[in-house]
């Protein structure tokens, strides 16, 4: 029930946070969704590049500025489970993300071969699988 | 995790459904827009009904344990924010489903006009750019944003 009072200070930082991780899951199913359906035409493999680019890595970076401001207004002593999941997803999904990115590019410039494509799929659907999961922590905060 | 953290989690996943499904709606919307081909019209067109099923179920979901929030904790019914929320919320459904409508028939168009010999069509690039289908589905998704606002700052509250 303490997360019902909130110092008005958080509202913005919070606001932006949960922005960008909603546009993050929405932007990352679109990339999943159309490098998976991209044997149709070699038309979604651009679509999927082009959604990691411009809509993907900045929404990662708008929740994970986001985060790290409220994060910089709560006093949460220690580091609980919920917030250690939450910064594993931000932190290692860069990484998944901006690999993703250089193997959708490459998907791009070898529209004969399969496996970049398939694997824009397998990495963003773990993603998402990933994000989720920090959005049950983040959210439930189990063990707090 | 008691009974109010569950109904936040069920909650908050309803919202990351209907504006996760309104990004992916927008996403293939803004790529259809650049292309002139029907048959690349038609397949980024018919890529939305993932978004559609997202953003209904995003809709019941929110609203349903977004009510049975309320009771738990025991806002009040009359709170100017749960009824500016509840008016948005009809709003955005309004909205989203006219401008889903039309857009259904621009893909239908492109459609039939791959199917006719996939040369670019004046009528089918003008549906496409039609002002009210884009507002209709833009007001929608501001509706939505503004929900989300409104549950963060709860003015009144």
């Amino acid at each position: 029930m303490l997360a019902l009072v909130r110092p008005d200070s958080w509202n913005l930082p919070l606001f932006l946070h949960v922005l960008g991780a909603m546009a993050l899951v929405g932007a990352i199913a679109a990339t999943a969704i159309a490098a998976g359906r991209s044997q149709e035409s070699p038309l979604l493999r651009r679509v999927a590049f082009m959604t990691l680019v411009t809509v993907v890595l900045p929404s990662w970076v708008l929740m994970r500025v986001a985060g790290e401001w409220i994060n910089s207004r709560e006093d949460i002593r220690g580091t609980p489970g919920w917030l250690d999941v939450g910064y594993i997803v931000g932190d290692a999904g860069l990484v998944v993300l901006l690999v993703t990115t250089i193997i959708g590019w490459w998907s791009t410039r070898r529209p004969e071969r399969s496996w970049p494509a398939r694997t824009v799929t397998a990495l963003a659907s773990l993603y998402l699988v990933a994000l989720l999961v920090a959005m049950f922590a983040m959210t439930g905060k189990p063990g707090a | 995790m008691d009974a109010y953290d569950w109904l936040l989690v069920l909650h908050v996943t309803g919202a990351f459904l209907l504006i996760g499904g309104a990004v992916v709606a927008g996403v293939f919307n803004v790529a259809a827009l650049r292309r002139e081909r029907p048959s690349e019209i038609a397949l980024l067109l018919g890529l939305t009904r993932w978004a559609v099923v997202a953003i209904s179920a995003g809709l019941l979901v929110t609203l349903g344990f977004g009510l049975w929030l309320v009771h738990h904790v025991g806002y009040g019914w009359g709170d100017a924010w749960i009824v500016a929320s509840l008016a948005l919320w009809a709003a955005s459904g309004f909205l989203g489903s006219r401008g889903g409508r039309l857009q259904r028939e621009t893909r239908v168009l492109a459609e039939r006009l791959a199917a006719q010999g996939d040369a670019p069509s004046p009528e089918l690039r003008a549906r496409l750019r039609d002002p009210v289908a884009m507002a209709l589905s833009w007001s929608s998704g501001l509706a939505a944003l503004a929900i989300l606002a409104l549950m963060i700052w709860k003015p009144g509250a």
